[in-house]
């Protein structure tokens, strides 16, 4: 008979470690036409870094996602990072971005200001224009004073910065400290089903709410949720490398090792909490990898909820369930 | 002789049979290619948009990828390129007496082998350098790398390494964590097994425990888990006539993997270049040099390109995979479910190299507690060496494990109180200016927030 | 030996060991590197192909069986002035992330539309159930083929 049961959990994960340095640092280059090139040294892993990298990039510049062309990921021509890990990029490198932009937006404020007759903290990049700050109709497009800064001034709109979440020691005895610079938080609730005379769990649905401060790009924090989701049902129901007794790998191989494949995909409600971070670049914080954290602790709770038993290591495989299943009822007896 | 050339006039192809019929063809030979004219199709509106942070722009990278013209280090092909493969070892724990590679050597098609002896500075690891490039001395699980082969093709190349005769000398193999913890069998001689821990203290566990009226004593235990990255790690190295070494590399760190080359190579950083393309996918797994020093030796060797892709069965055996965590929680709350207490020991397999145990232990150990207000915390964990897979980043670092641990046991606490799960929480979460296990303001915390907000959407009905 | 198909509607052959894989065939010898290889066994589906309307693990079909026959591949999707409707559905719906396994899903599901128009969720995911992804958990991908069945349907 199959059973429904649901579970929840939440999580907290940490953005941009404090413990040790860990700086990223960026390039930007403001075109005489007013688009603009971003030289970082991360390298894209899919998740779309580049396009958020280049959001963050264009925001600061009062200018659009298109208008920025990013350069990424050769130790030749871009500067250091140290790397797309620990879900660090959005908000590490995204804030070395951040600094660089501003570097080439203040050569930009200093150029035009003597032609908009202000000073250049009066000035504002946005919709493509370099505007005075409360007189938005006083105003030069940011491509023509590109082209003056670099051919009249003499001074080319070019700036590079680096960012490290200030490192702070931690206390060796206690562990006490300050290890990272902002959190996240998220909840996921999953509906199962059991089926009590197999032990087979199919996930049906599962909602999460997961915040990442201020999406940079609300389509792409979707598509990480969704795919930590898929690697967190791999985890909490079958993925699992078995060792023989002499060291070796049983299942080294797709065939035997089983993941999730479409057919094993819940239906996902997936949504983001209100938030924003002061800390962050424009906001935003990071979302890589605590979307694939609670995923597993809500099917084993929602498990719970159907059948009664408790899995208590992971994965929940059929067999397993089935004989938590009947132990449970062999107690009961 | 000369012959006309055949003409399929439904194909775009003329099929020229000889050199005359060459010279005579109408039209020049076309070859199928994949589109390369940029295609001028509207942008998307998000992408024109300002202010561009909110916006659901589409990826530049997606179009490519769609298209099919995005170049995956397996794409990409130099003149003259050769393929190198790396022989894995049949033991998970013995001394290497000796390694023969003539035979392999003397095969068609075999332009050069390489062993760890050749290799400049023979260590590497993200955290601190226990892992050899290729073993020369010790293999200490299946996956360590003996011998590499740079020939014609992969399928020689593969061939080749069967030609090569290693002679072991077995060691005991250790597999269990528990058992390694006991330092009877030695992995890195004269270090111990444990080689990274964590402490945790806050306030005083045991007098909270003592002020408990309920205490929850739970064990719970995780697997290994692989990445699986759908393009298995792949690497290129190339030099230039200024002993200049080009690497193509899946690396997801190529400032870290610059420096790694240098050291293992004992070469200038200004002499290297590193390049990440594209990846197709890393999830933690392409954070450390894997092939690079031994790709760069053999081009060096053979003077040509050399490219190296690791077969599926390399990214299960030989790339890094993620830590099972066997985790003790004893747990203080009273009567309303507040929780009083926690005491936490964790053991991580930690394989057989360190890798990225440090940062795994460190975030595994303060994400342990879960996002909740306790007082009296104390947490401590251990990372043993095993003569298994190396154990590394993964997606999470410990907080999966934990997180599994910790929301487990809250349910385990909220039936036997008889208090909704959604109820136990809400009284216990973080909120914003809660200090965190290691008395850490915390700011920007919204864990109510997702909690009230992902149980509206489902339809929790608190009971 | 010698092998002739047609791959993307134009003649193409190429002399080959007897062993090639058709993937090795079109990736090394044609140069055509969109079809991946992702395990060389089948269980990906990263080197999915169109071989006489039937999708295929090119890895585990030899290009000698291919001899004679209409392969298409993801460079024969696109022309010069418009992307195929699910390349545009897939790229606006954020269906490819690292894209290493898109090509496949791409061929997959072109073979399926080509045969079912209409398909229900289910028909999609067991179209796909080959085809592995670790990077977007294919909701958007089953998203985006939708939306290019009701493009291609209002065409």
């Amino acid at each position: 008979m199959k059973r429904t049961g649901k579970g929840m959990a939440c999580m907290w994960y940490p953005i941009g470690f404090t413990v040790m340095a860990n700086p990223s640092a960026a390039t930007v280059k403001v075109n005489t036409d007013g688009t603009a090139t971003l030289l970082t040294g991360t390298v894209e892993t899919g998740q779309g870094a580049l396009t958020v990298l280049g959001q963050i990039a264009a925001e600061t510049l009062g200018i659009a996602t298109d208008d920025v062309h990013v350069v990424s990921g050769d130790t030749d021509t871009t500067p250091m990072d140290t790397g797309a890990i620990a879900s660090r990029t959005t908000y590490v490198t995204g804030n070395a971005i951040v600094r660089a932009a501003e570097a080439a937006r203040q050569l930009l404020f200093e150029a035009a200001a003597p032609l908009l007759n202000v000073k250049p903290d009066q000035l504002e990049a946005r919709d493509k224009k370099i505007q005075v700050l409360g007189f938005p109709s006083r105003f030069l497009p940011i491509s023509q004073v590109a082209q003056h800064a670099e051919t009249n001034v003499g001074k080319p709109a070019i700036g590079s910065s680096s960012y490290n979440p200030p490192t702070v020691e931690m206390d060796p005895e206690t562990g006490q400290g300050k290890p990272f610079n902002t959190y996240v938080y998220a909840t996921q609730i999953a509906e199962v089903e059991v089926d009590d005379e197999t032990g087979e769990v199919v996930v049906k649905r599962i909602v999460a709410v997961h915040d990442c401060g201020q999406p940079i790009n609300p389509m792409l924090v979707e598509g990480q949720i969704q795919g930590g989701i898929s690697m967190g049902v791999g985890y909490a129901l079958q993925e699992e490398i078995l060792f023989d007794d002499q060291g070796k790998q049983i299942n080294p191989n797709l065939t035997n090792y089983i993941m999730p494949t479409s057919l094993d995909m819940p239906e996902l409600d997936v949504q983001l909490v209100d938030n924003y971070d002061p800390t962050g670049p424009h906001g935003a914080k990071g979302v890589g990898e605590p979307t694939a954290v609670p995923t597993a602790a809500a099917i084993m709770n929602a498990i719970y909820d159907a059948v009664g038993v408790r899995i208590t290591t992971l994965p929940a495989t059929a067999e397993k369930v089935m004989a938590a299943i009947l132990e449970k009822n062999a107690q009961e007896a | 002789m000369a012959t006309k050339p055949t003409q399929d006039l439904d194909q775009k192809t003329i099929v020229i049979e000889d050199t005359e019929s060459a010279l005579n063809a109408p039209v020049r030979v076309k070859e199928a290619h994949p589109i390369i004219y940029p295609l001028s199709l509207p942008e998307t509106e998000e992408r024109k948009a300002t202010p561009a942070v909110g916006q659901s722009a589409s990826r530049p990278d997606a179009r490519l990828h769609g298209l099919g013209q995005t170049k995956y280090i397996d794409d990409i092909k130099f003149p003259n390129m050769i393929y190198a493969k790396v022989l894995r070892s049949e033991k998970a724990h013995a001394k290497i007496i000796s390694v023969d590679t003539s035979e392999a050597e003397a095969m068609p098609g075999v332009y050069a082998t390489l062993t760890g002896k050749e290799i400049p500075t023979n260590t590497f690891g993200p955290t601190f350098q226990d892992q050899p490039v290729l073993s020369d001395t010790v293999v200490r699980h299946r996956g360590d790398g003996v011998a590499a082969v740079a020939a014609v093709s992969e399928q020689v190349a593969q061939e080749a390494l069967k030609k090569i005769k290693v002679v072991y000398e077995d060691l005991p193999v250790l597999l269990d964590p528990e058992e390694a913890l006991k330092d009877e069998v030695l992995i890195h001689p004269p270090k111990s097994n444990i080689y990274t821990s964590k402490v945790i203290k806050k306030g005083d566990v045991e007098k909270g425990l003592a002020e408990s009226d309920h205490i929850f004593t739970n064990r719970y235990k995780t697997q290994f888990q692989e990445h699986v990255p759908i393009e298995p790690h792949a690497s290129i190295a190339l030099w230039d006539g200024n002993g200049r070494v080009t690497l193509w590399s899946s690396l997801g760190r190529i400032t870290l993997g610059r420096e790694d080359m240098s050291r293992t190579l004992n070469l200038p950083q200004s002499k290297i270049r590193m390049i990440g393309t594209i990846v197709g996918g890393n999830f933690g797994g392409k954070n450390e040099i894997t092939n690079e020093p031994i790709l760069a030796l053999l081009s060096k060797k053979t003077g040509r390109p050399v490219k190296c892709t690791y077969t599926r069965e390399d990214e299960f055996v030989s790339s890094t995979i993620r830590h099972p965590f066997i985790m003790d929680f004893t747990t203080g709350v009273n009567k309303e479910g507040k929780i009083l207490a926690r005491k936490i020991k964790m053991i991580l397999d930690g394989g057989a190299y360190c890798s990225w145990t440090g940062t795994t232990i460190g975030k595994g150990s303060i994400l342990a507690a879960g996002p909740y207000n306790i007082d009296n915390l104390q947490v401590e964990s251990y990372a043993v060496y095993t003569n298994k897979t190396t154990t590394g980043a993964m997606r999470g670092f410990g907080a999966p494990q934990v997180c599994f641990a910790y929301e487990s046991q809250m349910d385990e606490i909220a039936k036997t109180l008889g208090i909704d799960p959604l109820e136990i929480r809400l009284r216990n979460a973080f909120r914003e200016g809660s200090l965190s296990p290691t008395s850490q303001t915390l700011h920007s915390v919204v864990v109510e927030e997702s909690l009230l907000q992902a149980a509206e959407a489902f339809g929790w009905n608190r009971s | 030996m010698l092998v002739e198909l047609k791959v993307n509607g134009e003649k193409r052959s190429a002399d080959v060991p007897p062993e090639t894989t058709l993937l090795k065939f079109l990736r090394e010898h044609l140069d055509l590197t969109g079809a991946k290889l992702g395990c060389d066994v089948g269980d990906c589906g990263t080197c999915t192909v169109i071989v006489d309307g039937i999708s295929v693990n090119s890895c585990l079909m030899l290009a000698a069986k291919a001899n004679g026959s209409e392969v298409t591949t993801i460079e024969g999707l696109a022309n010069t002035s418009e992307l195929h409707p699910l390349q545009k559905s897939f790229e606006e719906l954020g269906a490819l992330q690292c894209g290493f396994c898109g090509t496949g899903m791409l061929m997959s599901a072109k073979q399926l539309l080509d045969e079912n128009p209409d398909p229900t969720d289910f028909e999609i995911r067991d179209a796909l159930a080959g085809n592995l992804c670790r990077c977007t958990g294919y909701t958007k991908i089953i998203e985006a083929i939708k939306d290019a069945a009701k493009n291609m349907r209002a065409a």
